[in-house]
């Protein structure tokens, strides 16, 4: 452990990760709906988020890149911000992080290798009926973690359970072919 | 003027007072995001954008094609062309943003899912047209047919247009049988030969039961006493059937391996046909099972599961029209128990293959644990974790020995049960058939009650085989719908109907407004323009995932480009026979792979009927020859897989060497000589010098002295050229390049060596 911690001081005296001071940087909505950031003297008008740990510290670790993509520094925690700076940062992450969750699995239907599946799928309550093909099954039904699937169809759209165990019997029992 | 608008679209619009006339092209997509989902319409006019946001009500469902019977329409949106910027897709983690950038100012006009991206970047597309006066579809990719036209399925591979709702095991298995065709004769005497065995499988019990019992025990029997005539008789109708099964076997042996080799012939012929995006979006592990594995699930079908589903039908059908004939009271009693027999195999097997499914998983992980570990040995030893190796070992093969007591736990009390209920069918049978054998009612005599019993024995083995057998079919029909798969794969990079064919390649590359993507919204080349002079040398410098390595793909046509063209002499690389374009570009790549063969063989690979003396040049020129004569075996040692090990640099001067010996018109290096130290790579850089002269060469490097040769150099930065010239001139200009070579430069002094 001790030598954890001195490898970990010695790489964090010759790295710098290159945290946001939350002091100093302001999120703003600019008029065209995107998220801007205000830092160090710099205006920059269209940020891009991005978690770099989305499944285990969803709040943890944002990446902060310019519209170049050049990344402008890592908020260490969502949680440092104050709140309304907060609810405009979580904002632009729901929207990035945005995939139908999955509420109910209606049927699947193995035909020759494919997967059928149609799935009751929305977000906060207001759902709609999604038919989907899915090929090559044990890349594109996968668990995230050990108790979210992701499904992802022959488009590339994306659907999330996101609680294996909240979903009920019979939807569960139409994925057990495919958890593992 | 030509125009595109769905027919279910029309009547939406026109509610909204839009007239549908005057769409030129439109196309459906959604808007999804955290507040909601709606279903939305696109679509464009010569001075508008539409739009529309609503609700479909769908009436087929389950993956088909959407047939809308009412669209609920909510929102509608007009915006002038005029008022729309530059638009542009942004794409985030499940949906894209369709953004217009106009005066500086950026709006997110929709939010739609990713799988909508095609369609609506061609809406984009068609603006982009109508702005500059062309036609509005012109360059649109032909529109592939989603949907099963039959059934209204999803074509789960839109270009291979297999259905497989309507492609049906039967449909499949027809397909196979037509492999056969070849060897007709034989597979009609495996089937004489097993037919005469089942015939001669059901006479058994009637002659060592019913004759025997009846006829040469009994008193008054016809053979009475004929006790070594009968047993003789039992005897050879044994030997006879056996005769027959072992020839059939034997036929059926020497004939399913060539069809099943001519399966593989076929797979093996038709990945080779296949381009480079094939490969890259199937694992290898997946092809390689393709070829070996499902091609073994078919051949062990048609070896051992349709032979016995043949002899089980004609067994089960005979028997049961003997018992009808012996006795036709006790075979309706046997039927009863037949039904429910069936019953218990299917929910048994269907619990098995649960378990199997779950093993199959397990023992998948298990071997890919296995194979990291084994191939990641110095980094496991490296970082000391051999005991976190074995944990991980151990919790995947826990999990499948748990699974392995289940299965094992089930078989082990199911079967029995089963077994025992047959086994009570049986002594129902003996029952009542003793009871008519003492009434003597209905003819029944011990011999027809022995021979029933057995008979009653017999059908089990069928029943069973036929409960499980569906599976194996299925098993087997999914292997061969993999192996269709890649048997009709069309290979996206395809010669043209007339290729040009040029008397000489003399190197004249240019490139126009090149763009690629290898996956949807993620271009790699955004517009490229460039050109070299034949017999002149470019270099290429940009960082790692500038797309470097993508141009030389491009030149060499091992991928086609997304927009933009690519003309060798003049002539469009589309339009060039692939044979020619392909043996007059070399390429030495970063990637490096060694045939398993010789040294030599692997140097003659692009020309095999070198001279050993070329072999010999080639290797020199590639300052290979020396480390090759340190060998053992020198030129003939064996490489690739199995073979001797090699270091990254001697693979990558034997790959120089290979194309060295190809001598083409033009040269490709990408990163060839990464792998190098530096006096090495002098060695070869004045060798190489020597073949460029006369020869068209692009170079692609990270380390500028690689590029000291080059007539001209570009620098590629996110997908675009933004600087070309000679090193003069861009040193002076004091753009890109002059930052990367101040950068190399500040490194070797730092070490106290200038470039």
């Amino acid at each position: 452990m001790e030598n954890t911690n001195e490898a970990s001081r010695s790489l964090a005296s010759a790295i710098d990760i290159g945290f946001l001071d939350p002091k100093k940087a302001e999120f703003y909505v600019t008029a065209g709906g995107f998220t801007g950031l205000r830092y160090e003297g710099n205006d920059y008008k269209r940020i891009t988020l991005r978690r770099a740990f989305p499944i285990g510290k969803p709040s943890e670790y944002i990446s902060v890149a310019d519209k170049d993509n050049k990344e402008i520094g890592i908020i260490r925690s969502l949680a440092d911000l104050d709140k309304d700076q907060y609810e405009i940062v979580v904002a632009e992450l729901e929207k990035r992080y945005y995939s139908p969750t999955v509420y109910e699995v209606k049927s699947v239907k193995d035909k020759l290798g494919y997967v059928y599946m149609e799935l009751l799928v929305g977000k906060n309550g207001a759902t709609y009926t999604k038919n989907c093909a899915v090929k090559d099954v044990t890349r594109n039904i996968r668990l995230l973690s050990e108790d979210t699937l992701a499904i992802f169809d022959v488009d590339g759209n994306r659907y999330i359970v996101e609680s294996l165990s909240k979903l009920d019997k019979k939807s569960l029992k139409r994925l057990e072919p495919y958890l593992l | 003027m030509k125009t595109l608008i769905p027919e279910y679209m029309v009547s939406p619009f026109e509610t909204q007072g839009i007239d549908a006339s005057k769409l030129i092209y439109a196309v459906h997509a959604d808007s999804s995001d955290d507040s909601g989902y709606l279903d939305a319409y696109l679509a464009v006019s010569s001075d508008s954008l539409y739009i529309l946001l609503g609700e479909e009500k769908v009436v087929k469902a389950s993956g088909a094609r959407r047939i809308v019977a009412v669209y609920e329409p909510k929102e509608l949106h007009v915006i002038p062309l005029e008022d729309v910027g530059n638009l542009s897709t942004e794409r985030l983690v499940s949906t894209v943003r369709l953004c217009s950038e106009k005066d500086d100012k950026t709006s997110i006009l929709l939010v739609f899912s990713i799988g909508y991206l095609g369609a609506v970047e061609k809406l984009i597309k068609v603006i982009s047209n109508i702005r500059e006066g062309k036609d509005p579809l012109t360059d649109l990719p032909v529109e592939e047919e989603l949907f099963c036209p039959k059934c209204g399925t999803r074509y789960p591979e839109p270009v291979r247009k297999i259905c497989p709702k309507c492609l049906d095991r039967v449909s499949i298995t027809k397909r196979l049988f037509s492999f056969f065709g070849h060897y007709k004769t034989k597979v009609f005497w495996v089937f004489v030969t097993m037919l005469a065995g089942s015939v001669f499988s059901m006479i058994t019990p009637l002659v060592s039961s019913r004759f025997f019992f009846d006829e040469v025990l009994t008193e008054g029997g016809s053979y009475y006493g004929y006790i070594l005539g009968a047993v003789l008789m039992i005897l050879i109708v044994r030997a006879v059937n056996t005769g027959l099964n072992i020839l059939y076997s034997y036929v059926l042996a020497r004939t399913v391996p060539w069809i099943v080799q001519d399966l593989k012939m076929k797979i093996f012929e038709a990945m080779q046909r296949l381009d480079v995006g094939f490969y890259t979006s199937k694992r290898t592990g997946n092809l390689m099972n393709r070829v070996n594995q499902d091609a073994n699930n078919i051949y062990w079908f048609f070896v051992d599961g349709l032979p016995y589903v043949v002899v089980n039908l004609l067994t089960f059908t005979g028997v049961v029209l003997v018992m009808f004939l012996l006795n036709a009271k006790l075979a309706i009693i046997c039927l009863v128990i037949i039904p429910l027999a069936i019953l218990f195999f299917r929910v048994l097997w269907s619990i098995f293959r649960r378990f199997h499914h779950k093993n199959w998983v397990y023992h998948s992980q298990l071997n890919s644990l296995v194979s990291d570990a084994v191939n990641g040995q110095r980094v496991i030893k490296a970082f000391a974790k051999e005991d976190t190796e074995t944990e991980r070992f151990s919790v995947v093969s826990g999990k499948q020995t748990l699974v392995d007591i289940h299965t094992m736990n089930t078989v082990t009390t199911a079967f029995p049960l089963i077994y025992l209920f047959m086994f009570l069918g049986q002594v129902v049978v003996t029952g009542v058939g003793g009871i008519m054998v003492l009434n003597g009612t209905e003819g029944m005599t011990i011999g027809v009650l022995m021979s029933f019993i057995s008979y009653l024995t017999m059908l089990y083995g069928p029943l069973e085989f036929m409960s499980w057998v569906s599976n194996w079919w299925a098993r087997c029909v999914d292997s061969a719908q993999r192996v269709f798969e890649i048997i009709d794969a069309k290979p996206e990079v395809t010669d043209p109907e007339n290729p040009v064919v040029l008397d000489r390649i003399r190197g004249d590359i240019e490139l126009k407004d090149v763009k690629f993507e290898y996956d949807a919204a993620t271009p790699v080349l955004k517009g490229v323009n460039l050109s070299v002079k034949a017999g002149q040398m470019l270099g290429i410098v940009g960082k790692t995932g500038a797309g470097k390595s993508t141009m030389a793909n491009l030149i060499a046509r091992l991928y086609d480009v997304t927009e933009g063209t690519i003309t060798i002499d003049g002539v469009n690389v589309k339009e060039l026979s692939l044979e020619q374009l392909r043996k007059s570009v070399g390429i030495v790549s970063q990637d490096i792979y060694l045939f398993i063969g010789t040294i030599a063989d692997n140097i003659r690979y692009a020309r095999p009927e070198a001279t050993m003396e070329d072999v010999i040049r080639a290797a020199k020129a590639a300052a290979a020859h020396e480390f090759i004569m340190k060998l053992p075996d020198a030129y003939e040692t064996r490489v690739g897989a199995g073979g001797q090990d090699l270091s990254g640099g001697e693979k990558q001067r034997l790959s120089i060497a290979r194309t060295i010996l190809q001598d083409p018109d033009i040269l490709i290096l990408d990163e060839a000589t990464a792998a190098m130290d530096t006096e090495t790579e002098a060695k070869i850089q004045n060798a190489l010098s020597q073949l460029q002269r006369g020869r068209t060469t692009l170079a692609i490097a990270h380390r500028l002295s690689t590029l000291r040769d080059a007539d001209t150099l570009a620098v590629l930065k996110d997908g675009v050229i933004v600087e070309s010239g000679t090193h003069r001139e861009l040193m002076e200009k004091k753009g890109e390049y002059h930052k990367l070579y101040t950068i190399q430069l500040e490194g070797l002094k730092i070490i106290n060596m200038d470039a």
